[in-house]
């Protein structure tokens, strides 16, 4: 015999390898060279661990690994090597006969889907998009997940400013839904109803056929539109800052009216051009005037007829101080650094109408080809036509668990939720942050419905919130942790960088980020572009000035 | 499906190539011709009755056939023991360092002579399917990887005086003439690479290996057969002639390595920007995200294998060297320095073998290979260079690291184990998407690649000729 003396043992971790190596490799016909060789190359690593190793020790001997012992070892390698490469004949062999005598071994037979629970998500914001992976991640192939959105992206609105600003391209601040979302499935449209009473979604029929999406769970993250509280004609005249083709509109808008003052000999009309009204000083309002002033004076130079006198960036907003979402240090900070780089602020003062060429103010008028508007969001209109509660402002009402009181397995999260945090009692601002944490919250309270649990309350204190309002300049109130009373306030360059820091690995994918810090480095070295882009439709960008 | 009969065109090849390598194996043994004869047709049958539907290229079938070879040595080996009626393991060491000859035959005139030659038949017998072979990309990308690797690998060789080349035989005395000649003897040497192993390559992992089996190969056709025939003398395949070459052994495994390494990026990029980029051939999902995964999975696997292996490694004195070559610090902090290099090293693996292997058998066949080959890189090379500045491949410095063989084989094992039990878990997810299970599909090693008869090739060399030598 080659094996050594010890068979006992060695019999034992024969077998145990034989049970591994057959329960490791699934089973083929007619391979019996791959088995052969695979077993064979398995015995030098047995013969290591068991001969060399567990046997001296076992044995009481001291180990004895240096070349000498382990040439005293030769023989029970070379009956290691022929043991693996006769296992793996043998176990070909059997598989075989196995094979022959019963059959190949059946695939595993799928799941029953006698009932696949239908998830519809009405949404392709934050919300609908962070509820779709988290219920990737935690519910099997027994459930059919679909998001409806009316756009295929998902638009990382913390750098939409940056896009109106020229600074960043569309599509590096927009995710593919499609790609993203790996077991979803997503329906591009526009939601028209929803029949509790059917658990069906109806979908709109532009370009195709109407349809409808049956539902056992459904859940709302329809977002905001623009709230123009009354104005017509503002809502006629000024510019949305809600989507990316908003942003896009605003960037070539602003290239439109450098280039019309251009070729214009009229001072006055040149000025009233080059005047950029942004009504709401929130940090939508705040960024986006930051941003059009750095980029509008960053082509100046391009226009050599233009006077940079006659350029101003206006805030109009109608409190006294602007960013009341920031601490009033830092928002008097954010007011002067801005004021600094020539922005030009209306507080305590309401926009009440706007014709063309012509901004009204509760307090007096500014002439201006362009006016943009942040001043208020209301929840998608569409809740208004469903049978659902909701509050004064038109949000749904959730209990603590983000279900809809009265609808069996309906569920309402972000700006179009009224949500109230379980511990505190304080209505959820609504922010992307929130909407994430809430997400998450009901993703995990579907799971508990299906598997007969208890559903969680939602509770999320704010980690913070961060404003860029310049060029390397922003503020940061930061959120101490395990100390949430406490805040750390950052502001000017190492607020800038923890914003771009904090953002870019927030914004979804690997490729995104990549692209969007090429474009940042980039902006370092060359000026920004000037190239206007095609408008498809909406609003005529022409329209003040034909009027 | 049951596989088709071995065709008789085949076991005619497989039987006469054998007698002609057992003529031959008989004349430079000088053992009588005809039951040496004999002896390679019993191989030639034998092996294309088993391994001929294997050999579908010419590298599966070099690959295939030294493996059978290596096999073919060890059942002789213990059918003389049989005989002898013992079991003795220093009797079976001196038999087996009195066959090395015989090792060196079967690998050179039996194992490799077959398996080409089936492997070249099944390469052009059309009907079977098999990947496609791009002539250009072969030689291109095999050539630079030659003449990189080279490069790289000159230095050390130099160092060492373990030049594998013809240039440092022939007496030329020409610089320039001799520093031409060995790269174009590389570019050949690359090109043939990439001819024999272009179809098998699927990342990096699998492609070191064929360089490993390639250049072991070379080291018994070249130092040992061919050189010694270029300088007109008499050959010699015992024992006493391969222990002076020990070293150049080291150097041609490492040399197989870079090959393996430089061959698979170029052939990797020469498939993503050409094949891959696409639109047609376009994944859901960009290979970037696999490799960040990959890494990220590696490093956990790495540092678990770390602690798995730092006991043997322990016992084997290892750690203190490790701690020493970074740091100068204690065996504590030797140990910690030892997880922080196996993490890095479990990167790499993440890296090079991510897409080699299909079930957990396989990536603990991969993985052993992964440890052997760290320990011919690390203990055997790095380190001596960390720590000295010098490398040493002598057999007395390979034996004196032979007890860090088991730690690193266990490490390797651990780490690519772990390594696919993480990379299943988010593949069982990806699997629901029907987008991803056609490519997790196609990550499934077909039956017939020569990997198996790499795994047992590889190892057996690697761990075997260090105790015959030492």
């Amino acid at each position: 015999m080659i094996l050594s003396p010890t068979k006992g043992l060695e019999f034992v971790v024969a077998i145990a390898a034989g049970s591994l190596y057959g329960a490791s490799v699934p089973p083929a016909r007619d391979v019996y060279a791959d088995n052969v060789m695979s077993g064979a190359s398995l015995g030098i690593p047995l013969w290591g661990i068991t001969s060399v190793v567990f046997l001296p020790l076992l044995a009481g001997n001291t180990m004895a690994w240096d070349a000498v012992g382990m040439q005293a070892q030769f023989a029970p390698l070379v009956g290691w090597i022929l043991f693996g490469a006769l296992l793996g004949a043998v176990l070909q062999l059997l598989t075989g006969v196995v094979a022959t005598r019963y059959g190949a071994e059946a695939a595993p037979a799928s799941a029953p889907s006698a009932h696949l629970t239908r998830i519809v998500i009405l949404g392709g914001g934050f919300g609908g998009m962070k509820v779709a992976e988290c219920l990737e991640e935690e519910l099997a192939g027994s459930v059919s997940i679909s998001l409806v959105s009316d756009t295929n992206a998902l638009l990382f609105t913390p750098m939409l400013a940056e896009v109106a600003g020229s600074s960043l391209e569309p599509s590096h601040i927009s995710v593919p839904l499609r790609s993203s979302l790996h077991r979803t499935h997503f329906v591009r449209g526009r939601v028209t109803g929803v029949d509790f009473a059917r658990k069906v979604v109806a979908l709109d029929g532009t370009g195709t056929k109407a349809r409808e999406l049956e539902y056992d769970h459904v859940i709302f993250a329809l977002g905001a539109v623009s709230n123009y509280l009354g104005l017509a004609n503002v809502e006629a005249f000024a510019f949305d800052f809600k989507t990316l083709l908003d942003a896009i509109r605003i960037r070539n808008h602003v290239i439109e009216m450098f280039e019309r003052a251009d070729r214009e000999t009229d001072p006055e009309i040149r000025r009233q051009l080059l005047t950029f009204v942004i009504a709401g000083g929130g940090f939508a309002g705040v960024e986006l005037a930051g941003a059009l002033n750095d980029f509008a004076h960053g082509i100046f130079p391009d226009y050599r007829n233009l006077n940079i006198q006659e350029l101003c960036v206006t805030l109009v907003h109608s409190r006294n101080r602007i960013l009341p979402e920031l601490s009033e240090t830092l928002a008097a900070y954010a007011l002067e650094r801005m004021k600094q780089r020539g922005v030009v602020f209306r507080l305590g003062t309401r926009l009440v109408d706007a014709q063309p060429g012509l901004v009204t103010l509760g307090d007096g008028h500014i002439p201006a080809e362009t006016l943009v508007w942040t001043a208020g969001t209301a929840p998608n209109p569409l809740i208004k036509t469903l049978d659902l509660p909701t509050n004064p402002r038109g949000a749904i009402i959730v209990d603590s668990t983000l279900a809809v009181p009265g609808h069996s397995n309906a569920w309402a999260l972000g700006d179009c939720a009224a949500v109230i945090d379980s511990e505190t009692r304080n209505p959820c601002p609504p922010t992307a942050q929130f909407a994430l944490r809430e997400a998450a919250t009901i993703a995990r309270n579907v799971c508990a419905v299906l598997k007969g649990a208890p559903a969680t309350n939602f509770h999320f204190k704010s980690l913070g919130a961060l404003c860029v309002v310049g060029h390397q300049t922003a503020c940061a109130e930061l959120t101490v942790p395990f100390a949430p009373a406490r805040s750390l306030r950052f502001s000017g360059l190492l607020a800038w960088l923890i914003w771009r820091g904090i953002y870019v690995s927030k914004l979804p994918g690997l490729e995104r980020k990549i692209r969007v810090l090429m474009a940042w480095t980039l902006e370092l070295f060359f000026p920004r572009d000037i190239i206007q882009t095609i408008d498809l439709g909406g609003k005529d960008t022409h329209s003040w000035h034909s009027q | 499906m049951a596989q088709p009969v071995v065709a008789w065109k085949d076991m005619c090849l497989g039987l006469l190539v054998g007698i002609a390598g057992g003529f031959l194996q008989g004349i430079v043994l000088h053992s009588a011709l005809p039951s040496a004869a004999l002896l390679g047709g019993v191989f030639g049958l034998v092996f294309t009755a088993v391994f001929s539907k294997r050999a579908s290229s010419a590298g599966a079938g070099l690959i295939w056939g030294l493996s059978g070879a290596l096999l073919f040595w060890f059942l002789v080996l213990a059918a003389s023991m049989l005989k002898l009626g013992t079991h003795d393991s220093n009797v079976m060491l001196d038999d087996a360092r009195g066959r090395f000859a015989e090792l060196a035959a079967y690998l050179v005139c039996l194992g490799a002579p077959v398996g080409l030659a089936l492997g070249i038949r099944g390469a052009i017998s059309p009907g079977s399917s098999r990947p496609p072979f791009n002539l250009s990309r072969a030689i291109t990308a095999g050539g630079l990887a030659g003449i990189v690797s080279g490069l790289i690998f000159g230095h050390w060789m130099w160092q060492g005086g373990f030049f594998p080349l013809i240039a440092g035989l022939i007496v030329i005395p020409s610089q320039a003439v001799r520093v031409v000649l060995q790269f174009c003897i590389a570019f050949l040497m690359g090109a043939a690479f990439g001819l024999l192993f272009q179809r098998d390559v699927r990342g990096y992992g699998s492609c070191m290996g064929w360089g490993l089996g390639f250049t072991v190969f070379c080291w018994f056709a070249g130092p040992l057969t061919f050189f010694p025939l270029a300088q007109r003398m008499p050959l010699n395949w015992s024992m006493d002639a391969a222990v002076p070459l020990f070293g150049p052994l080291v150097g041609y495994v490492l040399y197989g390595l870079i090959l393996g390494v430089v061959y698979a990026t170029f052939d990797r990029a020469w498939v993503r920007l050409f094949i891959e980029s696409d639109p047609l051939n376009r994944e859901a999902d960009g290979p970037g995200f696999r490799l960040f995964r990959s890494l990220q999975w590696g490093a956990k696997a790495g540092f678990a294998g770390g602690l798995v292996s730092s006991p043997f490694l322990f016992a084997a004195h290892m750690l203190s060297n490790v701690a020493g070559a970074a740091t100068h610090l204690s065996s504590v902090n030797g140990l910690l320095v030892h997880l922080l290099v196996s993490t890095l090293i479990g990167m790499s693996y993440g890296i090079l073998f991510r897409d080699e292997a299909s079930n957990l058998a396989m990536a603990g066949a991969w993985g052993w290979v992964f440890g052997l080959i760290w320990w011919y890189v690390g203990p055997l090379t790095l380190l001596p260079l960390i720590l000295t500045g010098e490398i040493d491949w002598r057999i007395t410095a390979a034996s004196a690291l032979l007890p860090s063989l088991l730690g690193h084989l266990i490490y390797g094992n651990c780490t690519a184990s772990l390594f696919y039990i993480l990379e299943r878990a988010y593949t069982r997810k990806q699997m629901l998407d029907s987008r991803m299970t056609a490519r997790e599909l196609r990550r499934v090693r077909p039956v017939g690649t020569p990997a198996p008869a790499l795994w047992f090739f590889a190892m057996g060399m690697g761990v075997m000729i260090p105790l015959l030598l030492a």
